[in-house]
């Protein structure tokens, strides 16, 4: 019959978001309930007189349960304006990004047919640090999911957000840093030719890689 | 109980904070004290009941804190904070002097020639 209370309160905050306080009032209640059940039970009723008289007891919670919903608006207007407007920031400035590392090779094909590869090169580094720059800088500044509204699933929401978010930093710079890699081999390896020494890069970039997974875990 | 029931709804904060002065307690032990103290004739609503605890918490009049207790039953009690004795004092101050008045006022003339008889 216990059960029973309990699937009548569930039933009565349906539509209530299952905030901290509305699931507080709710075991509240629904233990008022339950010893009056069965006080009643002791008196001598029988069980389910004992339980309508229980439930009727409750009587019309539309005031306290619009209390509760009152203070609850997922999604705030305003706030919704303002990630939509991060939200397009952050695009820009990814695919200016992706831009930047398409048309690296540029300056590299026309200063080479002019005569100054040094000048090219120079200018590859420069585009591929600024849109690594870009990129770094665009996770780091991206909206969070902030409007947690005192559910469970808001909480577990912003822990989520917390955990992916750290783990999508690593990988920002790791891409970084293997991108850079191989640019460097290829450059260092053409220019000057020497293939049996140049592969030591990849090591070192496993090597940077392996540092930065440490600092990580030690922000932690 | 229909209408007197409506009256004295009114005073539920009054009476909510009475018997918190007595020490803290929980909903469903003040309910059964105002049964007790009424002879059955008065039992609150849990409705009534809790919306008049989140209100006087709200206020300040009372703070609440989730009882210990071994046997399961997980019990939120309330007790009274100085801002909640001071609002009982002018609430049952109100109450006397709206007591005296509304004594005044519905009592008729015939009533009192009668009783003079």
């Amino acid at each position: 019959m216990e059960n029973r209370l309990r699937e009548y309160m569930d039933d009565l905050f349906g539509e209530i978001p299952p905030t901290k306080q509305a699931v507080e009032l709710k075991e509240e209640i629904l233990q008022n309930l339950i010893d009056k059940y069965h006080d009643l039970l002791a008196e001598g009723k029988s069980p389910e007189a004992a339980f309508n008289i229980s439930v009727a007891s409750v009587g019309d919670v539309d005031e306290l349960l619009s209390g509760l919903t009152a203070g609850y608006t997922p999604h705030p207007c305003q706030d919704q304006e303002t990630y939509i407007k991060q939200k397009r920031k952050s695009a820009l400035l990814f695919s200016t990004s992706i831009m930047l590392y398409i048309l690296c090779v540029l300056p590299v094909i026309i200063a080479d047919s002019v005569g100054y590869d040094i000048i090219g090169v120079c200018l590859m580094f420069l585009m591929i640090a600024t849109a690594t720059g870009l990129l770094i800088y665009n996770h780091m500044t991206r909206p969070r999911y902030a409007a947690n509204d005192g559910t469970i699933i808001g909480d577990f929401r912003e822990w989520q957000e917390y955990n992916s978010g750290s783990r999508q930093t690593f990988r920002a710079v790791n891409s970084a840093v293997w991108t850079l890699a191989t640019v460097l081999y290829l450059i260092i390896s053409f220019s000057t030719m020497r293939w049996n020494v140049t592969w030591i890069i990849f090591l070192i970039a496993a090597a940077v890689q392996s540092i930065i997974r440490a600092a990580f875990e030690l922000r932690k | 109980m229909s209408i007197a029931s409506d009256l004295i709804r009114g005073h539920t904060d009054t009476i909510i904070l009475a018997h918190l002065l007595e020490g803290d307690s929980y909903g469903y032990k003040i309910n059964k004290e105002i049964q007790r103290k009424t002879s059955q004739q008065y039992e609150l609503k849990e409705a009534t009941l809790y919306t008049a605890f989140r209100r006087l918490e709200e206020a300040g009049c009372i703070s609440s804190y989730w009882g210990n207790e071994l046997t399961g039953a997980r019990r939120r009690y309330y007790s009274i904070t100085p801002e909640g004795e001071r609002t009982y004092e002018r609430l049952k101050e109100e109450w006397n002097t709206a007591k005296q008045l509304i004594d005044i006022l519905i009592q008729s003339k015939k009533e009192d020639a009668a009783d003079g008889k």
